[in-house]
Protein backbone atom coordinates (compact mmCIF):
# COMPACT_ATOMS: atom_id res chain seq x y z
CA UNK A 1 0.00 0.00 0.00
CA UNK A 2 1.47 3.40 -0.94
CA UNK A 3 2.54 5.87 1.70
CA UNK A 4 1.39 7.90 3.49
CA UNK A 5 -0.76 5.45 5.38
CA UNK A 6 -2.78 6.46 8.43
CA UNK A 7 -3.91 4.31 11.34
CA UNK A 8 -6.70 5.82 13.35
CA UNK A 9 -7.72 4.93 16.90
CA UNK A 10 -10.11 6.47 19.43
CA UNK A 11 -9.85 5.71 23.15
CA UNK A 12 -11.61 6.89 26.28
CA UNK A 13 -9.75 9.01 28.84
CA UNK A 14 -8.89 5.94 30.90
CA UNK A 15 -5.32 4.83 31.53
CA UNK A 16 -6.39 1.21 30.99
CA UNK A 17 -7.01 2.06 27.33
CA UNK A 18 -3.41 3.11 26.71
CA UNK A 19 -2.56 -0.51 25.90
CA UNK A 20 -4.68 -0.19 22.74
CA UNK A 21 -2.60 2.82 21.67
CA UNK A 22 0.66 0.92 22.33
CA UNK A 23 -0.61 -2.02 20.26
CA UNK A 24 -1.65 0.25 17.37
CA UNK A 25 1.81 1.84 17.33
CA UNK A 26 3.44 -1.60 17.46
CA UNK A 27 1.41 -2.71 14.45
CA UNK A 28 2.41 0.37 12.46
CA UNK A 29 6.06 -0.18 13.42
CA UNK A 30 5.97 -3.83 12.34
CA UNK A 31 4.10 -3.17 9.10
CA UNK A 32 6.47 -0.45 7.99
CA UNK A 33 9.75 -1.77 9.36
CA UNK A 34 10.23 1.25 11.62
CA UNK A 35 13.67 0.88 13.28
CA UNK A 36 13.29 -0.47 16.81
CA UNK A 37 14.91 2.49 18.55
CA UNK A 38 12.68 4.96 16.70
CA UNK A 39 9.63 2.84 17.47
CA UNK A 40 10.45 2.75 21.19
CA UNK A 41 11.02 6.52 21.19
CA UNK A 42 7.62 6.98 19.55
CA UNK A 43 6.00 4.63 22.08
CA UNK A 44 7.47 6.54 25.01
CA UNK A 45 6.44 9.92 23.57
CA UNK A 46 2.93 8.72 22.77
CA UNK A 47 2.53 7.25 26.27
CA UNK A 48 3.74 10.50 27.87
CA UNK A 49 1.51 12.80 25.83
CA UNK A 50 -1.65 10.67 25.95
CA UNK A 51 -1.31 9.95 29.67
CA UNK A 52 -0.90 13.72 30.22
CA UNK A 53 -4.16 14.29 28.35
CA UNK A 54 -5.89 11.60 30.42
CA UNK A 55 -4.62 13.08 33.70
CA UNK A 56 -4.95 16.81 33.09
CA UNK A 57 -7.16 17.71 30.12
CA UNK A 58 -10.49 17.48 31.93
CA UNK A 59 -10.25 18.72 35.52
CA UNK A 60 -14.04 18.38 35.80
CA UNK A 61 -13.77 14.64 35.02
CA UNK A 62 -16.29 12.71 32.96
CA UNK A 63 -15.84 10.39 30.00
CA UNK A 64 -14.15 11.87 26.93
CA UNK A 65 -12.67 10.59 23.69
CA UNK A 66 -9.05 10.97 22.61
CA UNK A 67 -8.31 10.46 18.94
CA UNK A 68 -4.91 9.30 17.76
CA UNK A 69 -3.79 9.26 14.11
CA UNK A 70 -0.51 7.57 13.28
CA UNK A 71 0.73 8.34 9.77
CA UNK A 72 3.67 6.55 8.17
CA UNK A 73 5.48 8.68 5.57
CA UNK A 74 8.57 7.61 3.62
CA UNK A 75 10.94 9.40 5.94
CA UNK A 76 8.99 9.89 9.14
CA UNK A 77 6.16 8.82 11.42
CA UNK A 78 3.69 11.46 12.55
CA UNK A 79 1.41 10.99 15.52
CA UNK A 80 -1.47 13.40 16.00
CA UNK A 81 -3.31 13.43 19.33
CA UNK A 82 -6.67 15.20 19.37
CA UNK A 83 -8.70 15.96 22.50
CA UNK A 84 -11.40 18.44 23.51
CA UNK A 85 -9.87 19.15 26.92
CA UNK A 86 -8.53 22.44 28.22
CA UNK A 87 -5.97 24.16 26.04
CA UNK A 88 -2.45 22.84 26.52
CA UNK A 89 0.47 23.64 24.25
CA UNK A 90 3.27 21.25 25.25
CA UNK A 91 5.85 23.50 23.57
CA UNK A 92 5.06 26.13 26.19
CA UNK A 93 5.12 23.79 29.18
CA UNK A 94 7.20 25.29 32.01
CA UNK A 95 10.76 24.01 32.29
CA UNK A 96 11.45 21.76 35.25
CA UNK A 97 13.68 23.03 38.02
CA UNK A 98 16.61 20.88 39.03
CA UNK A 99 16.01 19.50 42.52
CA UNK A 100 18.20 20.96 45.25
CA UNK A 101 20.78 18.56 46.67
CA UNK A 102 19.12 16.09 49.00
CA UNK A 103 15.66 16.95 47.69
CA UNK A 104 13.38 14.43 45.99
CA UNK A 105 12.92 15.31 42.31
CA UNK A 106 9.43 16.39 41.28
CA UNK A 107 8.07 14.55 38.28
CA UNK A 108 5.75 17.27 36.93
CA UNK A 109 6.81 18.05 33.36
CA UNK A 110 9.25 15.16 33.04
CA UNK A 111 7.14 13.44 30.36
CA UNK A 112 7.04 16.52 28.14
CA UNK A 113 10.76 17.08 28.69
CA UNK A 114 11.55 13.51 27.62
CA UNK A 115 9.24 13.76 24.61
CA UNK A 116 11.07 16.88 23.42
CA UNK A 117 14.29 14.86 23.43
CA UNK A 118 12.79 11.77 21.81
CA UNK A 119 10.98 13.16 18.77
CA UNK A 120 12.19 15.58 16.12
CA UNK A 121 9.36 18.09 16.37
CA UNK A 122 6.29 18.76 18.47
CA UNK A 123 3.60 20.86 16.79
CA UNK A 124 0.48 22.16 18.39
CA UNK A 125 -2.72 23.83 17.19
CA UNK A 126 -5.96 24.72 18.94
CA UNK A 127 -8.67 24.15 16.35
CA UNK A 128 -12.19 24.97 17.52
CA UNK A 129 -12.31 23.55 21.01
CA UNK A 130 -9.77 20.79 20.32
CA UNK A 131 -6.08 20.40 21.06
CA UNK A 132 -4.13 18.93 18.13
CA UNK A 133 -0.67 17.85 19.24
CA UNK A 134 1.53 16.37 16.52
CA UNK A 135 4.76 14.49 17.20
CA UNK A 136 7.11 13.84 14.29
CA UNK A 137 9.90 11.28 14.33
CA UNK A 138 12.25 11.17 11.34
CA UNK A 139 13.16 7.57 10.48
CA UNK A 140 13.29 5.12 7.60
CA UNK A 141 9.83 3.80 6.78
CA UNK A 142 9.07 1.15 4.18
CA UNK A 143 5.78 1.05 2.25
CA UNK A 144 5.55 -2.65 3.01
CA UNK A 145 4.04 -5.54 3.86
CA UNK A 146 2.15 -6.49 6.91
CA UNK A 147 3.45 -9.32 9.02
CA UNK A 148 7.11 -8.60 8.29
CA UNK A 149 9.01 -8.52 11.60
CA UNK A 150 6.14 -9.25 13.95
CA UNK A 151 6.70 -7.87 17.43
CA UNK B 1 3.25 -13.20 24.28
CA UNK B 2 4.47 -9.97 22.83
CA UNK B 3 8.17 -9.29 23.35
CA UNK B 4 7.62 -5.84 24.83
CA UNK B 5 5.16 -7.06 27.51
CA UNK B 6 6.29 -6.42 31.09
CA UNK B 7 8.01 -9.43 32.68
CA UNK B 8 8.96 -9.65 36.36
CA UNK B 9 10.74 -12.43 38.16
CA UNK B 10 12.16 -12.46 41.66
CA UNK B 11 14.92 -14.55 43.18
CA UNK B 12 17.27 -14.32 46.15
CA UNK B 13 21.02 -13.97 46.57
CA UNK B 14 21.60 -14.27 50.30
CA UNK B 15 19.54 -11.56 51.96
CA UNK B 16 19.11 -9.61 48.73
CA UNK B 17 15.85 -9.98 46.86
CA UNK B 18 16.50 -9.56 43.14
CA UNK B 19 13.60 -8.47 40.96
CA UNK B 20 14.47 -8.85 37.27
CA UNK B 21 12.39 -6.77 34.93
CA UNK B 22 12.03 -7.20 31.18
CA UNK B 23 10.01 -5.64 28.39
CA UNK B 24 8.51 -2.18 28.66
CA UNK B 25 7.37 -0.17 31.68
CA UNK B 26 4.72 2.40 30.76
CA UNK B 27 1.53 4.04 32.03
CA UNK B 28 -0.45 0.93 31.16
CA UNK B 29 1.53 -1.50 33.32
CA UNK B 30 3.47 0.57 35.89
CA UNK B 31 0.88 -0.28 38.56
CA UNK B 32 1.81 -3.98 38.23
CA UNK B 33 5.42 -3.13 39.06
CA UNK B 34 4.36 -1.02 42.03
CA UNK B 35 2.15 -3.85 43.32
CA UNK B 36 5.03 -6.30 43.04
CA UNK B 37 7.46 -3.98 44.85
CA UNK B 38 4.95 -3.18 47.59
CA UNK B 39 4.28 -6.90 48.00
CA UNK B 40 7.98 -7.62 48.46
CA UNK B 41 8.34 -4.78 50.97
CA UNK B 42 5.31 -5.84 52.96
CA UNK B 43 6.54 -9.42 53.05
CA UNK B 44 9.58 -8.08 54.91
CA UNK B 45 12.26 -7.83 52.21
CA UNK B 46 14.88 -5.31 53.34
CA UNK B 47 17.08 -5.05 50.26
CA UNK B 48 15.47 -5.18 46.84
CA UNK B 49 17.77 -5.11 43.84
CA UNK B 50 15.87 -4.15 40.72
CA UNK B 51 17.72 -5.47 37.68
CA UNK B 52 16.62 -3.47 34.63
CA UNK B 53 18.98 -5.16 32.17
CA UNK B 54 16.19 -6.66 30.06
CA UNK B 55 14.04 -3.53 29.99
CA UNK B 56 13.45 -2.33 26.42
CA UNK B 57 12.14 1.09 27.30
CA UNK B 58 10.37 2.93 30.09
CA UNK B 59 8.30 6.07 30.52
CA UNK B 60 8.00 8.57 33.36
CA UNK B 61 5.35 6.26 34.85
CA UNK B 62 8.26 3.98 35.77
CA UNK B 63 10.10 6.84 37.48
CA UNK B 64 6.97 7.60 39.50
CA UNK B 65 6.75 3.95 40.65
CA UNK B 66 10.45 3.86 41.56
CA UNK B 67 10.20 7.06 43.60
CA UNK B 68 7.08 5.83 45.41
CA UNK B 69 8.71 2.44 46.11
CA UNK B 70 11.93 4.09 47.33
CA UNK B 71 9.91 6.18 49.80
CA UNK B 72 7.91 3.16 50.91
CA UNK B 73 11.14 1.22 51.43
CA UNK B 74 12.52 4.01 53.63
CA UNK B 75 9.41 3.88 55.79
CA UNK B 76 10.03 0.14 56.24
CA UNK B 77 13.75 0.56 57.01
CA UNK B 78 14.42 -1.14 53.69
CA UNK B 79 15.99 -0.04 50.42
CA UNK B 80 15.42 -0.34 46.69
CA UNK B 81 18.58 -0.33 44.58
CA UNK B 82 18.88 -0.39 40.79
CA UNK B 83 21.29 -2.14 38.45
CA UNK B 84 21.61 -3.12 34.80
CA UNK B 85 20.78 0.30 33.34
CA UNK B 86 22.19 0.06 29.84
CA UNK B 87 21.98 1.97 26.58
CA UNK B 88 18.62 3.55 25.94
CA UNK B 89 17.31 2.89 29.46
CA UNK B 90 20.22 4.76 31.04
CA UNK B 91 19.70 7.59 28.52
CA UNK B 92 16.06 7.82 29.57
CA UNK B 93 17.04 8.18 33.24
CA UNK B 94 19.48 10.92 32.22
CA UNK B 95 16.87 12.61 30.04
CA UNK B 96 14.44 12.69 32.92
CA UNK B 97 17.19 14.07 35.19
CA UNK B 98 16.61 11.11 37.50
CA UNK B 99 19.85 9.19 37.52
CA UNK B 100 20.88 10.88 40.77
CA UNK B 101 17.54 10.21 42.44
CA UNK B 102 18.27 6.50 42.95
CA UNK B 103 21.06 4.27 44.16
CA UNK B 104 22.39 2.79 40.91
CA UNK B 105 25.02 0.08 40.50
CA UNK B 106 26.50 -1.24 37.23
CA UNK B 107 25.85 -4.94 36.69
CA UNK B 108 24.00 -7.31 38.99
CA UNK B 109 27.37 -8.75 40.06
CA UNK B 110 28.68 -5.26 40.92
CA UNK B 111 25.57 -4.58 42.94
CA UNK B 112 25.67 -7.88 44.85
CA UNK B 113 29.33 -7.31 45.70
CA UNK B 114 28.40 -4.03 47.35
CA UNK B 115 25.16 -4.95 49.10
Amino acid sequence: MPLPQTTHIVIRNDVAQLAAVTSAMERVGAEHGVPEKSLFQLQISLDEMVSNVIKYAWPEGGAHDIEIRITAWHDRVEVEIIDDGQMFDPRKAPKRDKPLPGQRPQLGGVGVQMTMHLVDTIDYARIGNHNHTTLTKLCAVSPAVSGREKI
Amino acid sequence: MNKTALRMENSHAGAVCILSIGGRIDSGNAAELLDRLNGLLSSGEKTILLDLKEVLYLTSAAFRVLLVATDEAERNAARVVLCGLAGQVRELFEMGGLLDAFTVHGSREDALARL
